[in-house]
Parts: structure tokens; sequence; C-alpha cells
């Protein structure tokens, strides 16, 4: 594929999700900041930026080093055109992706810091990979097994070189005020995302669930943090009108919980297709959504620079929920707790080839499902298009079976 | 509880697994001993391969009390010796322990990942059974996981191995060390004493030696001894004490030696000499080794962590207390290893060209398991390094079952082909002596 033809698909499969969101939302009017703020990122320049690859790192010491973070997390099918010959057949989408918008054509990262942090195999060999590249790079290893007692103290030890690094890059350093405000600033963006994610559940009428991932997955493409916080409120307060004053259409459809690897923009193929299965997503269990609740109260934000970043340390060891522990006991506890709080009638448990820390998670929530009469859905997929037509066949035929469930509950309770 | 009907079934198919695993590994033990040229001495690991495979015993740990499971190289042997236990490698190669854990492991997990995660799951392997203690060192994604999943099933400890090799990730990494010891004392209910240390630095420094002398050998003439059956002697080297196969070595080295001095070879052909590299190759999946050899060349060397790279580097004592011996371990653990789990593999590089030179290799097999992701991607730099030395390299994917064989043998078979076409013809001189 030439040069030209990988940048067509690009841009095609970016703006015809963003055309498809458009289309199914265009009666919000807060929405459309989100389309826009997506497609200005996309062209981007990147530059002297902190690129920070997938979103397992707190940003707040990033922001707190005087950088914008600039994230790239995957998402994209045309992206891994360009990474294509630099990894092997098996590795995951996701890091394929990420790969490729580094060296996509056009957008000049040789003055980036790259921020890596490694979170399963294909990390650690990309960093390697951008390392013999002669790029700047800064790994930040994340301890494997939470009950090491050293694990959080590795944890803010690196946090400390991190940002010794990036402030080499920026030449600002990290004050006690910078880190305080920047965990300020990202804890309200957090509260604002949890709150618009409680608004908006089960309303499929007023926003759609691939909508809603959509806006989760736009923090990762923002400029400014605190505007986007704004804006965020805004489209919430927007969305909480019309739930007061609409009934819901939509409350028929079975609700699941999406569960496993993110599903990451511009590929939203699973949310459109469980969308058009008849099913509602009323929560999301993944280590994206997870991290938005790891929001610092009045009493962490108060102490020397060095007790703040063992704080912010500290609640992300406790709080990761991403697949990079011998144990993920967060995501298990989680989707515990949600499925304790009623609505999930099915888990649509979302595998990307090659992740398969995921799989292995797998066993055990469902046995815990099974426990509890829920059933999953174990789906797995990669960026290609081409299994959309039998995704779309099983994804029905679950649907069908989660009606005939509640079809069955009604009649035993009458 | 189970009915009687379920135990029935449970117990044949237990029978099913112990005869076909037990068919599986004589085939290949018997196959690995009918190779031409094995030189005297090589009956304590075959015996031992036997006894664990074949017989599915207990290894055989002499007079330690305990045996302590453990997983990839970074494990020290010296702190398990030293608490009075034996460290027994539970990597696995075995096919039908393959099939089972097929079941249980996602589909994408690497074969060794899912014979171990197999043996687990039938509770029928001894030496999985009878370890007090499982170390794991978190190496790949495969390891990580199936380590939370062993976890519910025995006593377990990981080791979180660093990406980098820094002083700091040495220091933190030492720190672990003596995590472990503390494991190990409560496991074993032995204290590690600065005695019990030196001792066990003692031990495993002799079988080292014998080690670094085989393959000094194995470098001073070609052709001394088939690959195959140096795999045979580092594979058993798993499920020995440190003081018999260092014993057993011995006795192989010394009849190497004897046939330097009568200048016997194992072949009078000039055979492609073969580096294997790449995933490990654990006994009894030794398809690939015994493929290179029936088809015509001879593996000259191997850079797998079954094979000289798990043993080979000494623990260098530059500072003689405790904490020196630990911060000994924690180098030797690291340092110098070449295994993908590092972010920053260049020295991996710098030993595959020593090997090439020291053992004059003409062609390089790149074993890759399916889904050992690791491995997969060094497959790229190392085989443009390899190209700027004119030597030909061949990327080997299969996984823990036979059906790939005849595919296999037609590569290597062409691979080898290939070599002997740019090799110089023989010379028909005057008969050379051989076996």
């Amino acid at each position: 594929m030439d040069k030209r033809t990988r940048q067509d698909s690009f841009d095609k499969e970016y703006t015809d999700s963003l055309n498809k969101l458009y289309r199914e939302n265009s009666g919000l009017a807060g929405f459309k900041w989100f389309l826009d703020a997506a497609h200005r990122w996309a062209y981007r320049p990147v530059e002297h930026d902190v690129v920070i690859l997938g979103a397992a790192v707190p940003e707040e010491l990033v922001i707190a080093s005087g950088a914008e973070p600039h994230w790239f997390i995957g998402g994209s099918l045309g992206s891994t055109e360009w990474s294509d010959e630099l990894v092997p057949r098996d590795t995951d989408p996701v890091s394929r992706s990420i790969l490729g918008y580094i060296n996509r054509p056009g957008i000049d990262c040789s003055d980036a810091m790259f921020i890596i942090p490694l979170t399963n195999d294909s990390m650690r060999k990309i960093a390697y990979i951008l390392k013999s590249e002669g790029r700047k790079i800064f790994t930040v290893d994340i301890p494997p097994d939470r009950s090491d007692k050293h694990a959080v103290k590795k944890y803010a030890k690196q946090m400390e070189q991190m940002c010794a690094a990036i402030s080499a890059h920026t030449g600002s350093a990290v004050t006690r005020r910078s880190a305080a405000a920047a965990m300020k600033l990202v804890s309200g963006a957090r509260a604002a995302l949890c709150r618009f994610l409680e608004v908006s559940r089960g309303r499929t009428d007023i926003i759609t669930d691939s909508a809603r991932a959509f806006v989760q997955n736009s923090y990762y493409m923002t400029a400014s943090v605190g505007e986007w916080t704004h804006r965020l409120e805004e489209l919430s307060n927007e969305v909480e009108y019309y739930a007061l004053r609409t009934k819901n259409k939509e409350r028929r459809r079975p609700g699941v919980m999406l569960a496993g690897s993110p599903v990451l923009f511009p590929n939203y193929k699973i949310p459109f297709l469980i969308r058009d299965a008849g099913l509602a997503v009323y929560d999301t269990a993944d280590y994206i959504t997870l991290r938005s609740m790891v929001i610092y109260n009045s009493e962490t934000l108060h102490g020397s620079r060095s007790r703040l970043i063992e704080s912010i340390a500290s609640q992300w060891c406790r709080y990761d929920a991403s697949s990079s522990y011998v144990k993920n006991d967060v995501m298990y506890e989680y989707i515990s707790y949600i499925i304790q709080r009623g609505n999930t009638e099915g888990v649509v448990f979302h595998v990307l080839k090659g992740q398969i820390e995921y799989d292995f998670e797998l066993e055990r929530i469902e046995a815990m499902l099974s426990e509890r009469g829920i059933p999953v859905f174990r789906l797995e997929t990669d960026y290609q298009y081409q299994d959309v037509e039998q995704l779309r066949i099983r994804m029905e035929a679950f649907s069908e079976m989660l009606v005939q469930n509640r079809i069955r509950k009604v009649k035993r309770a009458s | 509880m189970m009915t009687k009907r379920t135990e029935t079934l449970k117990q044949r198919q237990d029978k099913r697994f112990i005869n076909k695993e037990t068919q599986t590994a004589a085939k290949y033990l018997r196959r690995v001993k009918e190779l031409s040229g094995a030189p005297d001495g090589m009956e304590p690991f075959y015996n031992t391969l036997e006894r664990i495979y074949v017989d599915m015993d207990y290894a055989d740990s002499g007079t330690y009390s305990h045996t302590v499971g453990t997983y990839c190289v970074m494990t020290p042997p010296e702190l398990i010796y030293a608490a009075g236990a034996m460290p027994v490698k539970l990597c696995s190669g075995n096919y039908t322990a393959f099939s089972v854990g097929d079941d249980i492991a996602p589909r994408d997990a690497c074969p060794l990942v899912k014979a171990v995660a197999g043996f687990k799951q039938t509770g029928l392997m001894p030496v999985y059974e009878d370890c007090s203690l499982m170390v794991v060192p978190i190496t790949c994604d495969c390891k990580k996981k199936i380590a939370g999943m062993l976890s519910d099933k025995c006593d377990l400890m990981t080791l979180h191995v660093p990406a980098s090799r820094n002083d700091e990730d040495i220091e933190e990494f030492t720190a672990q060390l003596y995590d472990l010891i503390e494991r190990l004392e409560n496991a074993t209910g032995n204290a590690i004493t600065y005695e019990s240390l030196s001792d066990a630095f003692r031990t495993v420094g002799y079988a080292q030696y014998e080690l670094s002398e085989f393959i000094r050998l194995k470098k001073q003439m070609p052709y001394l001894i088939r690959g195959s059956h140096s795999m045979a002697i580092l594979n058993a080297a798993s499920y020995m004490t440190a003081a018999d196969w260092g014993k057993a070595l011995h006795r192989v080295n010394g009849s190497l030696k004897k046939r330097i001095a009568e200048k016997k070879t194992v072949t009078s052909k000039k055979l492609p000499r073969i580096l294997l590299t790449g995933s490990p190759i654990v006994f009894p999946n030794v398809k690939i080794p015994l493929l290179i050899e029936e088809t015509g060349g001879i593996v000259a060397g191997d850079e797998t962590c079954m094979g000289e790279r798990g043993m080979w580097d000494p623990a260098v004592i530059t500072d003689n207390s405790f904490d020196g011996m630990m911060n000994a371990l924690a180098n030797r653990a690291l340092r110098p290893c070449p295994c993908p789990t590092f972010a920053d593999n260049s020295q991996r590089i710098y030993r595959i060209k020593q090997l090439i030179k020291e053992n004059q290799i003409q062609g390089v097999i790149y074993h890759v398991l399916r889904g050992c992701l690791v491995y997969d991607f060094e497959y790229k730099r190392i085989e443009d390094e390899l190209g700027k030395l004119g030597i030909p390299v061949i990327r080997l994917e299969s996984d823990y079952n036979e059906e790939d064989i005849e595919q296999l043998r037609i590569r290597i078979e062409a691979f080898i082909e290939l070599i002997k076409l740019k090799q110089e013809p023989e010379k028909i001189t005057a008969a050379r002596r051989s076996f």
C-alpha cells in the first residue's frame, strides 16, 4: 500500500466514525465540540510535546512538569498500516496502532519525548524500537504484583524519575504547587467524567453508547484538560436537562456491560454493533473507565512535593485496573460491584486479538458471573472491519437470548 | 462431591493422560539415544529424563528435604540450595500437558505456559505436586498471568524482573531476593546463613565450572558432540541436583577430552553447523534439534534459556559479606542475561555474534513458539544484523504438537541444502576416524 492510500484509509476511518457519531447525536449541541476536538487532534503537530503511549501513566505529573500531554492510545486501523513492517504478525492492534501514529508521515515526532508504561510485552519491545531509532524515551516499569511490599515505593520512585526527565525536556520543574494544581485539574476532569457517565447511563435515546465512549476517549485527544472539563460539564447539564424532561423511549433494550479491552476511537465497530443489535451499554468495565475514578480529595492535595508524588503513586497502584498485574483484583471487584448494583443483564467481554492478558482474566470473571446467572459473550476481534457481519450475527443472537431471559423472568414472577 | 461415574471417568482420563505423556517422552528420548556419536557418560542424564517424564517419578533430591519449583533463569538456585531445598525447573515442553492446558489457558497463550497449566490442572506430575514453593520471575505476559492462576493452587512468589539493568534495578532486585529468602525459610523451615549460602555458591559453582569446561571443549573441535545430546544434558539439569549434574558432566567432559586426543568426531562429513536461538527447547519438545540433526545438519551452538544460557554465567562475588553475595546473585541474574524481557536487549545480538564466531556457525535457526511475542519482536533486528555478516537465518514457528513436523522437516532440509550449496565441496582425502 502506498503512502497516499494509507493516509486515505486513515482519514476515511477517522472521518467516517466522526460523521456517524455526529449523525446519531446531532440533537446534542454540546457534543459537537468533542467531535471538533478529536478532528483537530488527528492533524495536530507533535513537535516538542511529551507523548504518552497508552493511558497507564498519571498525566497529572506530566501536567505538573509544565507539559500538555499528547496521548497515543491506539484505536485506529488506518494507523496500524504504518507499523505493519515493524512488528510481528501477532502483535495486538493497540500497540500496532500506537506505533503507527508515531510513524505517521507528516507528523514529526523526532523532538518529542515518549513516556512508555511497560504494561505488556509489546510496549516493552516498542520502547526498544523507539530507543534504537534514537528517540527520547522514558519507560515506566509497572510492578506486576500488588502484594509485593515494595510495589508502591518502586512506582513512586519511577514517578520521581519521570518528573525529572520531563522537567529536563520542558525546562520546568515540578513543585509542590504545580503538582497540587495538576492533581486538582485532573480530579476535576475525572469527576466531570464520572458525572457525565452517571447522567447519561441508560439514556441511549439522548446520547448513544458510542458517543458516551467517544466523550470518554476524547479526554486523550484534548489540548486543554481545563477546557475539556468545562465542555463536559455543559454536555452533562444538557443531557440531564433532556433526561428530566423526556421519557426514556429505549428502556426496553437489554442492558449489558462492556468489559475487557477498552474500545478506542475511531474503531467503534463494537459499540455500533451493540446498538444495532438492540442492546444498551449501561456500564463499561475497562481500565480507562476505572482510571476516571481516581479522584484526589482535599486532604491528599496537602503536603510536600514528594508526599504528593507518593500519594499519586499509591492511588495509581491501588486502583489501576489494567491487565498488567498478576491478578487484576480491582477489575474483578469492580465488575462484581456493577453486577450487584443491578441492571446488567449480560456482559460483552471484548478481547482484541493478541491481548491475551484479558483472556486470562476472563476465566475468573466468567466463573463469578455464572454464579450470578449473568451470561457472558466473549467477543474476539481486531481492528479489521471484515468480521463485522459475523460479529453482528453473534451479537444479535446474544441480544435475542437476553430478551428471552427477560421474558422468562417475567413469566416466572407472574 | 464426585459420583462413582465421574470418578471412573476421571480415572480413565488420568490413565489416558499418563499413557500419552509417557509414550511421547519415551519416543523422543529413544530418538535422542538413537542418534549416533553420543559420548560416554550420558546415562545419568537419560535416566533423569526417563525418571521424570517416562516413569513420572519425583526428582531425586538426595539430601535436600524440599523441592522448589522455578521458571526462567532469573531465580538464583544458590538461595534455594542454601535453604536446604533443591530447585526444579518447571518450564515444560510436554505435548500431552499442552493439550490439557489448551482448554484452560487462552488460545493464543504460548505452549510452554499451556503445558505448565496442563500439568498443574491434572495434578499428575510429581515434580509439580512436590514443590514446597514456586518462584515465578515475571518475564512475559504469559508468565505474569500464569503466576496468577497458579497462585490459587500452590504457594507461589513472583519476582519482578525489571525492564532495564542499571544499578538501581539491581538494588531493587536484590531487595526482592531478600524477600525470597524469607519465603524460602518459611517454606523449608531452614534458615539461610552465611555458611549455607557460601556452600550453595560452591555447589552451583562446581556445576558451572563443569559446564564452562563442556562449552570450551565443544568450541575447540567441530563435531565433537551432537547438539541433541548436548540439549539432553542441559535439560536434565532441571531435575538433578547441581552436585550430581556436575559430577555426571565431569564424566562426559572426560570422554570429550579423550575424543579430542584421539581426533574422533561424531561424523566424518562436513555437516552444516547450525546455531539454534529463540524460544526455549524443553524436553520432550526436542523435535527441532532432532530434525536438524536427522536431516544432515549439526546443532553446534545453542542460545536458548534451557540451554547453555541457563547456567553459563557464574556469580562474581566482589565483596565477601552476605550482602555482597546477594548482590552477586542479583547481578548474575540480570546483567549478562540476553532474555528478550529486557526493553533494550542489544547484548543478545553480541552474544549471537560471539557464538557464531566461536562455533564456526554457518546458519541460524530462529525458533519461535507460537504466541511467544517477545522473541518474535527481536527476530527482525537479528535477521538484519546477521544479514550483514552473510549468515543465513530462518524463522521456524512451531507449537507443542507433532502435526507440523513434516512441514518443519521440509524447511529445515531446504535450509541445510542452502548452506551446503554455499559450502566448498569436501575434499576426499584419507579416511577420517569417526563413529
